[in-house]
């Protein structure tokens, strides 16, 4: 167990026992229905950079979150507020501010309490924790020290090109958290978490040139060797050396896996139900259409051996399930919590997501995108001229209309083959076209936390560059 | 309540800096914060959201040399605190310790904003109806208007640092923010609008000052507007920036590029340029924590410098960075006020302010004149920057192409690009209507946010990439 618990007055009380507290407290001050959260953060970061100690960061952080709805003659209406304060008036005082909250807040009629979600029974949830047993992140301060070192070391050993750090990075950490509902329900689980950073630079002064890598898993046994990371990214700081401009153009563009997993976020973000019902998405009526070409299927998979995002049960308790969200290009459906699927009439597909306050939202767990059969230089051979994107910048991105332009770095790729590195130039489009236009999936699956996705090729993007398009 | 008083002992406070400081510390100190927000949201015509949230905590920092060691906790027990105490020191844990320093209360004087909570005059039902009056005054201004979505949200934050001399500082800062957005339909096409204002100020000015109006009607305004745009053209053109929110520009382009931390470890594309011209003549850019109200502003910094007005370029010169204290020591230069951190649980970076540029003397009709073929930028969504290569971009939110000096038609929503290092040196015209913007901005820097602003004066640049699709 962590420090906190142990100097805290509620050291003998545990998460769970907290989150029914404020359960019992949000009822006595009136409340209907109710869920709270209680989390507990410890960890820490280690920073060294050339090789020495440049800083040590120790976190130790409590909060406890509460949901509260209260009655009325227009149906339910609901407040959330959470707090740092655990102590018995800290939490007091927070079940009497959300009742009070709650009766400012307008009511609802499709608002949905805790009742009635499909939880997890309680076989499933010890079969999970039996499973999955909370395991120690496996670091100490010197152990991570000692990472980061090597991590630096390979990057600037990799090449006399790699003229600068901006140093090497190691953190791990533990999270406790529990969830009560006024149903019943609850549940509690504890997650460990370890990573490993390093960014670099090549080149000298206005031809410099910065690129990062890292590796994030649950145990540091888990993350990939320190000298490997350093190594990819110093390799990729080399290879950006010398990037110049390129003319407009109209041509394919393959995004890499760290690149590619953005465009798995755009598509999360416009089948979100709650976007949907407020007419935000450019997908609002796509439901069972093909969005994307025969070959393309994307999953989310809440239990998957390789997945940092597995969950038993989602922000309001409800069980999670493995789900086909594009099958053969088909969009499935959208993803909800319960107050979306009530009103888009649909059952709940578990994708609620909480934080210690405010609204729920929705987010998936392990998001996948299935691989294909061709590697890189099958895809660049087959597409023979087009841009390789190895980074992206900005915000371009709007949800409504889905229209696309964001800046981005990479390759130029001429008669099948990288020529050389490009810069400051825009890639734009409409995220319905780019969907269409995906003309190969590579077989390179890479894992990012909890989303994992091979390169893509997007035919007919425009390129924005040094001309203007129809002068090149 | 005077905002002096310690949430902590101060005997314990000095039995931490007791047990954390070794005698060969270059810095430390201990950052107290209490914060409460509260926000309320309105979306399909109901305020159903309505939220809260109290921290507070401690963070303990020792800074020798290169090094520095953190700690924070929000558990006030002895025992949690001087755990913090040590693990900030573990980065130094031979030697000797300091001696012992009595706290003793700065004095010190407000004047930028009112260190009260923005709050208390206007209770949750007024807010509640402001937004109610929004979502009937917005969809009253046309009838194409299908979504509106409001937020009024204000925090408090009442800080004390306490530094390695004793010396006990104390601010309470404001802030407050409103935000209006509006989906709006028209045979079929929908397209979205959207604007918001704040600062340090009290929540009863957005009511005395019809401010929640006119944001509703530029949020209506941009989400019709933008009904009409055409696609944008792709490539190289000359763009005028207008004044205000367009600032954007120097705080991705430059900004960043000028913190000290990165100057300091020579990873800017700005480093060891001091006294170099990086901007056209006649441009100068200030960034200034001192301005009344804004949301960039602060008394003094998260270390307790003062805070100041700096000219980072003078007439095309590059003459300072943004400095914490640790990164001023290590290039021996001096703190400017820019050491800032998101809160107890952050560490200290150098960061922006309100960063904006000078007027000049042209006229703003007469640079949109000027423009042959090209693109009249006059507001913005976000921005980013790679401070290393000095590649940056920002995304319109309202934007025209423009054609022999005049506004042709509204273009979508487009990002420009361009490299840091040589965009203000391809100003040719600089505006006399300086503007700061109406106090949307957020900064984001190794995880941690800030609120920060910006200005500018309507520009002429030459030359930046058009991230259009029309051909």
């Amino acid at each position: 167990m962590s420090n906190t618990m142990n100097h805290s007055p509620k050291a003998s009380k545990s998460m769970s026992d907290i989150a029914k507290q404020l359960l019992d407290l949000a009822k006595k001050a009136g409340a209907m229905h109710a869920d709270a959260l209680s989390v507990i953060d410890t960890g820490e970061s280690v920073d060294i950079r050339h090789g020495t100690l440049e800083s040590i960061e120790r976190e130790n952080s409590r909060g406890v979150g509460l949901r509260a709805f209260v009655e009325t003659n227009k149906g339910l209406a609901f407040a959330s507020a959470s707090t740092s304060d655990v102590s018995e008036a800290g939490l007091k005082k927070l079940a009497e501010q959300v009742l009070t909250m709650a009766k400012i807040s307008e009511p609802d009629p499709d608002a949905m309490p805790p009742e009635g979600a499909e939880h997890p029974s309680a076989f499933e949830l010890d079969a999970w924790q039996k499973k999955y047993p909370h395991q120690n992140h496996g670091w100490n301060t010197e152990q991570a020290k000692n990472a980061a070192l090597s991590c630096e070391a390979a990057a600037l050993a990799y090449s006399d090109k790699i003229s600068n750090s901006e140093g090497a990075s190691a953190s791990f950490g533990e999270t406790s958290i529990a969830y009560a509902a006024s149903d019943g329900f609850i549940a509690s689980y504890e997650r460990a978490s370890s990573s490993l950073s390093i960014s670099v630079i090549s080149g000298e002064g206005e031809s410099m040139q910065r690129d990062y890598a890292y590796t994030q898993a649950r145990q540091a046994k888990q993350l990939s060797p320190a000298s490997e990371i350093g190594q990819e990214a110093a390799e990729r700081a080399l290879r950006l050396l010398g990037a110049s401009g390129l003319h407009s153009r109209n041509t394919t563009v393959i995004f890499e896996p760290r690149i590619a997993s953005s465009i798995l976020s755009h598509l999360v973000s416009a089948i979100n139900g709650r976007s949907v019902l407020q007419k935000r998405s450019f997908l609002n009526n796509a439901v069972n259409e093909k969005i994307f070409p025969d070959f393309i299927h994307i999953s989310d998979e809440p239990d998957h051996a390789k997945g940092m995002g597995n969950r038993l049960f989602d922000g309001e308790g409800t069980r999670c399930q493995a789900r086909n969200i594009i099958e053969a290009g088909k969009l499935t459906g959208f993803l909800t919590d319960r107050y979306a699927a009530k009103r888009l009439g649909t059952t709940p597909t578990g994708h609620a997501r909480r934080g210690l306050t405010g609204d729920t939202g929705i987010g998936t767990s392990n998001l996948i995108l299935q691989p294909g059969t061709e590697d890189l230089d099958a895809i660049l051979h087959d597409i023979s001229n087009g841009i390789l994107i190895t980074e992206l910048m900005g915000f371009g991105i709007n949800g409504v209309t889905g229209d696309y332009s964001r800046g981005a770095s990479g390759f130029l790729i001429e008669n099948g083959k990288l020529s050389r590195p490009v810069q400051a130039f825009t890639i734009a489009g409409n995220l319905k076209d780019m969907f269409a236009n995906i003309s190969h999936i590579g077989n390179d699956l890479t894992w990012f936390g909890a989303i994992a996705v091979p390169s893509i090729a997007i035919g007919n993007m425009t390129i924005a560059g040094e001309s203007p398009i129809n002068r090149v | 309540m005077s905002i002096s008083i310690l949430p902590i002992a101060p005997e314990t406070l000095t039995q931490m800096l007791n047990a954390m400081i070794p005698a060969d510390a270059d810095d430390a100190d201990l950052y107290l914060q209490h914060s409460i927000s509260e926000s309320l949201s309105l979306e399909e015509g109901r305020v159903k959201h309505v939220s809260a949230s109290t921290a507070q905590g401690i963070g303990a920092r020792v800074i020798k040399g290169e090094v520095s060691g953190h700690a924070y906790t929000d558990c006030f027990e002895t025992a949690a605190l001087m755990d913090a105490a040590k693990a900030a020191r573990s980065i130094a844990n031979h030697g000797q310790h300091r001696q012992p320093l009595a706290i003793q209360p700065l004095k010190q004087s407000y004047q930028l904003y009112a260190t009260e909570n923005p709050m208390q005059r206007m209770d949750m039902m007024q807010r509640k109806s402001l937004l109610e009056h929004i979502d009937s005054l917005a969809r009253s201004m046309d009838s194409r208007v299908q979504q509106v979505f409001a937020s009024v949200s204000a925090s408090f934050s009442q800080i004390h640092i306490i530094r390695m001399d004793g010396a006990h500082l104390s601010d309470s800062r404001p802030l407050i923010r409103l935000n209006v957005s509006v989906v709006v339909e028209e045979n079929g096409k929908r397209e979205t609008g959207g604007a918001g204002g704040g600062g340090r100020f009290d929540l009863t000015r957005l009511i005395d000052t019809n401010e929640a109006e006119s944001l509703t009607r530029e949020a209506v305004r941009i989400a019709i507007l933008n009904l009409d745009a055409k696609a944008a053209p792709a490539g190289t053109m000359p763009v005028v920036l207008g004044s205000g929110w367009p600032g954007i520009l120097l705080h991705e382009a430059i900004g960043h590029g000028l913190e000290g931390d990165f100057n300091r470890k020579g990873t800017s594309v700005f480093s060891g340029k001091l006294g170099q011209r990086v901007a056209a003549k006649g441009v100068t850019v200030i960034d200034d924590g001192t301005i009344p109200d804004r949301r960039g502003s602060l008394h003094f910094d998260d270390e307790g410098t003062i805070s100041q007005r700096n000219i980072l370029i003078e007439d095309g010169i590059l003459t300072a960075y943004m400095q914490d204290k640790q990164n001023a020591r290590l290039m021996g230069l001096a703190p400017t006020g820019n050491g800032r951190r998101e809160s107890y649980a952050d560490v200290v970076q150098p960061r922006m302010t309100n960063t904006f540029m000078l007027a000049g003397q042209d006229k703003p009709d007469d640079i949109l004149a000027s423009l042959d073929e090209g693109i009249y930028a006059v507001n913005f969504g976000g921005g980013q920057v790679d401070i290393t290569s000095g590649k940056f971009v920002f995304t319109t939110s309202e934007a025209y192409y423009v054609k022999h000096g005049k506004i042709q038609y509204p273009v979508k929503g487009v990002t420009l690009t361009g490299m840091g290092h040589e965009v203000l040196q391809k100003v040719s015209m600089i505006g006399n209507d300086l503007a700061l913007d109406p106090g949307v901005g957020t900064c984001g820097k190794g995880g941690q946010s800030v609120p920060v602003g910006v200005g500018l004066p309507t520009i002429r640049v030459d030359e930046l990439t058009i991230g259009g699709t029309k051909a």
